[in-house]
């Protein structure tokens, strides 16, 4: 058990090595190096060549890729992200405030959505084939047919434009208190949270469907066992499996989603930052954020492997 | 196809997606302005000229309405069939081949999937600039990736298939038996997957625009057509409504069509899903 | 035993259970009504055991599930009662029914380990059913749980009942799932293939578990099974079924000695019968001829799936095999499921690479796996795979998949292998015309037999065939039997005929080997192997395949009473 835990941890670390690599070779290495990215045409023209020289000197840029690679992985490990190019300010301090706010718009949505997106699920799954089930459904389709952006407008049209209950954007800094900047953002949680709801609920609807019409379903309910004992007790911890096989996918749609949404109310997260980074083609900071991001989804992951292995005996042969 | 036109939400699925691809194909006919002339009037409301009005550079909101699918399908049908015709040779040949290749391109799914979508695209158009070709392949290569693993799933089990047997008994080359004896066999799931792809690569592209790092103004595209109004969502709804609703109805449209699809060649859309 | 004492007083002629024109029909796509369960009406006194026989598909288990009042979504009772303790369930509904189920009737399903919850282990299983149906507290359940273990035959009930189903035995989990069924001592014990996944040794002993638990029970059983043997075994009373119908029904003696009707006497045609001649009907040469196949201290086993790749070995799947082929011989290699027969076969055809011993073909050695061997290797050993419809790729005509061994080894051109393909199709029994059809428009038997023609295109010298008939009904069995025993007459190919039916090596070989955890047990003669079975386990396999021929023999019929 616990060595199956260690291995899985092994597992995601490698993965996160992997994936800081690409980020690197992605963002550094092709087609220029992060100065050209970083000016534009005419900036380099202008610059006197000894001057670019010496700014290429001061990034390491005129050092050899692999020593680059090396001690950007080892910057890594001692939680150094380097500077940003123009400003030289330390990336972690510009990425640390709004990580954290994106983080609490993140969890704020899961710990809502889930019950939520359970509720539903076991409502229609138990309805199958009849009228709520198919609301459910086509509701479903339709929250994710829709885009995020198009979700918060539309909630922003109703709810702060023609029946001004809540702000249309976001007051708050980034340095507020996590209470007084979620307080401010009611319509940003709830647009997360209905794509959230969507997702998820689609997901654990087809798993308990699957699940009730498991053998293990019908013995129990040819045993006469009551109904309630086989949904909560055999046939939920179940169906969460393939939901909790989603995870990854969930917990990378749930970071675009809410990158998304911090745009379209001016939320102060990585949103707003990450694109502030890529249109100055700051490359430090736009790898700080996919980074971040990375862990993230990884982590969620990892917690969401740990859980499958709890609730089915079956995987925990080692 | 009989199937699937027996479905009432299938078929209104079809009709969406037609009604917007003949609308986006004939837009340079049917729009009344050039959509990027600048007219003299900025911030008409709705009348009979304009019917949507016109936006703050005083350009033809519904002109630009018609126009502003153009990019966003040629990326998303694009990257959708870069996506279904590269993910299922890489996932039947991983399925066929197994072994280390195998392992590879399945940790490079899970990568894949660790980095949120539009992060992904940050990173490309970070390195590589913002252009139709770099979306094109960034959205492509991100959709492919679930398309591997759909694929190399159905692969697996083919491989064992009895017919996949004798034809590896009779030494036929690797090529023959993915051309001719797995590829058909996915035919089906690539359908659907094309689906899925197409409007979760629409669904992107639409938010890569919105923020920015999509596709470039001033061609007229309904993501930039939102992000523009925003600011006058209270005066000029219309601008802002107009887009959104196009992109709501287009994305929903292929969904239901790939829904009745998947469902009509009995197939489980919702495991494909996202990605 | 705790249910002695707590039969209930029935009157013996008094039925416990009357199904009257029972009907049970789905509802199909296309919203058209498909009756698998059409007009069956029996009666079952208390104290009698009825076995349901009938083939995949006849309806037995929708019958069997009725019983308990239950349809599967999609299906609902149509007309008819089913009467038990004096009640229709069919009129009953489904809070009524919910009481009387696992108390007054219970039931054994199919697949014990997909019945059983995964996450849950197995006493608190049986606890529950203790508990919510028996009304025990929860230390009187926990008490009971490991009690009903024990007399269940199995050992340590109080460790045991810790573990999860995936972690016993297919037989431990029958027995499980058996206890959960008769915790509340009902009156009605359906059992629906209580024996299907279990070996022959297992077997013998659930059906030995099955009648002490008659024995010591009044109430009534219904055993449904598409196993003849079983209920020879098991029963006094069958009911034959075929497409949802009652062909035929009465005492198990009577009908076993004279079927009534042909499709019964299909049925019990497949049984083993090795009081007759052997009806061998391959060619096989009596002189020893020149040997083919040579197999040599082979061994295998699987490489386990690791992180770093270095791939440990699992355990052994073959172990030290040897076996010699000549020309144009047919043997006949049975065993059970995990015997390793499959293996063999698998590596004898090249999908498989052993890592110990020798394979030499034609006397030279084969290489292991069917790339490295050459075209003509390749070509002159074929194989014919158990599952018909998986054996044809469902996207291309069924032309197609026998044209392309010829145009690959014979380098016929399209025109000439079309003829040729044809001319193969009529040497089976296939008219030309489905030539240009796909799998799915045809018969299983159809689809076997052209995979029979796809393995002849090549023009074998060697054939094996892999399972070939334990997909197909009793009726198409035969059939294909018999085409491939001609087929095999007009090419001289030599065969191995891998199964574990072993009515069909007593029907097609005339040399049999005996298989069990990876090893050949005995080789020999079939007739003289069938008639006199030197090792036990062999004894065993043909007593469990012969309960079926010698329930027909008058002196057992008896002995039943």
């Amino acid at each position: 058990m616990i060595s199956l835990v260690l291995r899985r941890g092994a597992l995601s670390l490698v993965t996160l090595f992997l994936l800081a690599s690409f980020i690197f070779f992605a963002t550094e290495v092709l087609p220029g190096d992060a100065l050209d990215v970083s000016l534009s045409a005419d900036e380099i023209a202008m610059m006197p060549p000894e001057v670019l020289a010496r700014r290429r000197a001061e990034l390491g840029l005129d050092r050899p890729i692999l020593e680059r690679y090396t001690s950007f992985l080892g910057g890594l490990l001692r939680f150094d992200l380097g500077r940003t190019i123009i400003t030289r300010a330390p990336v972690a301090d510009i990425v640390a405030m709004p990580l954290r706010n994106s983080v609490a718009l993140a969890g704020l949505t899961l710990l809502l959505a889930l019950p939520v997106a359970l509720a539903i699920a076991m409502a229609a799954a138990q309805a199958k084939g009849r009228l709520l089930d198919n609301a459910v459904s086509g509701a479903a389709i339709i929250g994710y047919s829709i885009p995020e952006f198009v979700t918060g407008l539309l909630l922003i049209a109703v709810f702060a434009v023609w029946w001004p209950l809540f702000p249309a954007t976001i007051t708050a800094s980034t340095d507020d208190p996590l209470s007084v900047l979620l307080a401010a953002a009611p319509l940003a949680v709830a647009t997360t949270i209905i794509g959230s709801i969507a997702y998820l609920g689609r997901i654990l609807r087809v798993g308990l469907i699957e699940v009730m019409a498991a053998d293990f379903v019908e013995r129990l309910h040819l045993s006469g066992i009551p109904r309630w004992r086989i949904l909560w007790l055999h046939a939920l911890p179940a169906a969460m499996i393939p939901g909790l096989s989603a995870a990854a996918l969930y917990a990378a749609s749930l970071v675009s989603g809410v990158v998304v949404v911090e745009l379209v109310f001016a939320y102060p997260g990585i949103g707003a930052e990450l694109v502030r980074a890529v249109t100055r083609r700051e490359v430090h900071v736009v790898q700080a954020i996919a980074l971040a991001a990375a862990v993230c989804v990884v982590l969620f992951n990892l917690a969401a492997d740990l859980g499958i292995v709890a609730l089915d005996p079956r995987t925990r042969r080692s | 196809m009989t199937a699937l036109l027996r479905r009432p939400a299938a078929l209104l699925g079809l009709l969406l997606v037609a009604t917007h691809l003949v609308v986006a194909i004939s837009a340079p006919w049917i729009a009344p302005f050039a959509p990027t002339s600048l007219l003299d009037a900025p911030l008409e409301p709705p009348n009979a000229t304009y019917w949507l009005g016109t936006d703050d550079l005083g350009r033809d909101a519904f002109s630009r309405l018609l126009w502003g699918g153009r990019v966003a399908m040629l990326v998303a049908f694009a990257a959708g069939a870069v996506a279904v015709l590269g993910g299922a040779l890489l996932g039947l040949f991983a399925a066929h081949r197994r072994g280390s290749f195998d392992d590879v391109l399945m940790r490079l799914v899970e990568m894949k999937l660790a980095v949120p979508t539009i992060l992904f695209v940050a990173i490309f158009v970070t390195g590589f600039g913002q252009s139709v070709p770099v979306l094109i392949v960034a959205v492509g290569i991100i959709q492919m990736m679930g398309v591997v693993r759909t694929t190399r799933a159905a692969g697996i089990v083919l491989m064992e298939q009895g017919y996949v047997r004798a034809a590896q008994l009779n030494g036929e080359s690797g090529a023959t038996i993915i051309l001719r004896e797995l590829l058909p066999n996915v035919a089906d799931l690539m359908a659907v997957e094309f689906a899925l792809r197409a409007s979760s690569a629409l669904l992107l592209v639409s938010a890569l625009s919105f923020l920015g790092l999509g596709i470039s103004p001033p061609t007229p595209d309904w993501g930039l057509m939102v992000e523009d109004g925003m600011a006058l969502l209270e005066s000029e709804p219309a601008l802002v409504l107009a887009p959104a609703l196009c992109i709501a109805t287009l994305v929903l449209g292929i969904n239901l069509a790939a829904e009745g699809l998947s469902d009509a060649l009995g197939l489980d859309a919702a495991r494909g899903g996202g990605g | 035993m705790r249910w002695g004492w707590m039969r209930r007083e029935v009157a013996v002629a008094d039925p416990v259970l009357q199904v009257c024109d029972l009907s049970i029909a789905w509802c199909g796509p296309d919203g058209r009504a498909n009756r698998v369960v059409d007009g069956v009406s029996f009666d079952l006194a208390a104290g009698g055991t009825l076995g349901i026989a009938g083939e995949s598909g006849s309806g037995k288990s929708t019958l069997a599930r009725a019983l308990l009042g239950h349809c599967r979504a999609g299906s609902a009772i149509t007309s008819g009662s089913i009467r038990l303790d004096g009640d229709d369930l069919a009129a009953l509904s489904e809070p009524e029914l919910a009481r009387r189920r696992g108390r007054l009737m219970a039931m054994v399903p199919q697949n014990p380990l997909a019945s059983l919850t995964f996450h849950m282990p197995v006493g608190r299983q049986l606890e529950e059913v203790l508990r919510w149906r028996a009304g025990l507290s929860a230390s009187a359940a926990r008490l009971r749980a490991v009690e009903l273990f024990g007399q269940m035959g199995l050992p340590e009930p109080e460790r045991l009942a810790r573990r999860y189903p995936h972690q016993l035995s297919g037989g431990q989990r029958q027995r499980v799932v058996l206890a959960c069924a008769i915790a509340c001592d009902p009156l009605l014990l359906v059992l629906d293939e209580p024996t299907t996944a279990l070996d022959k040794t297992t077997e013998a002993q659930v059906l030995d578990l099955i009648r002490r638990l008659r024995a010591a029970r009044q109430g009534a059983m219904v055993i449904v099974t598409h196993d003849l043997n079983v209920v020879a075994d098991i029963c006094d009373r069958v009911l034959v079924m075929q497409h949802g119908r009652i062909v035929e029904q009465g005492a198990v003696g009577t009908v076993f000695a004279a079927p009534r009707e042909a499709y019964t006497r299909v049925l019990l045609g497949a049984a083993l019968r090795v009081e007759e001649a052997s009806r061998a009907s391959c060619a096989s040469r009596t002189a020893p001829g020149p040997a083919l196949l040579e197999i040599a201290g082979l061994g295998f086993r699987y490489a386990r799936p690791s992180l770093l790749r270095r791939a440990p070995l699992g355990p052994p799947i073959l172990d030290n095999i040897g076996l010699t082929l000549a020309r144009g011989e047919v043997l006949g290699v049975i065993g059970e499921s995990g015997s390793g027969k499959t293996t063999l076969g698998g590596i004898v055809t090249g999908l498989l690479a052993g890592q110990a011993g020798e394979v030499r073909f034609d006397g030279a050695g084969l290489p292991g796996l069917a790339a490295r061997r050459t075209r003509e290797q390749r070509r002159r050993i074929q194989m014919v795979f158990q599952d018909p419809l998986s054996s044809l790729n469902p996207r291309r005509r069924v032309g197609d998949a026998v044209m392309r061994p010829l145009r690959l080894f014979h380098g016929l051109d399209q025109r000439e292998a079309a003829r040729r393909a044809a001319a193969l199709f009529e040497d089976l029994g296939l008219e030309s015309a489905l030539l240009s059809r796909f799998p799915r428009q045809l018969s299983g038997g159809q689809q076997q037999r052209v995979a029979i023609a796809r393995a002849f295109a090549a023009e074998p010298d060697l054939l094996i065939c892999d399972e070939i008939t334990s997909a197909l009904d009793a009726s198409v069995q035969a059939q294909v039997l018999d085409h491939l025993a001609a087929m095999q007459r007009r090419q001289g190919t030599a065969m191995l005929l891998i199964t574990h039916d072993l009515s069909v090596v007593w029907r097609m070989a005339r040399r049999v080997a005996v298989m069990q955890g990876g090893r050949i047990l005995e080789t020999g003669q079939t007739e003289a192997i069938f008639r006199n079975p030197a090792n036990p386990y062999t004894a065993a396999l043909l007593g469990a395949a012969t309960r079926a021929a010698r329930a027909g023999q008058p002196e057992l019929v008896d002995t039943k009473g």
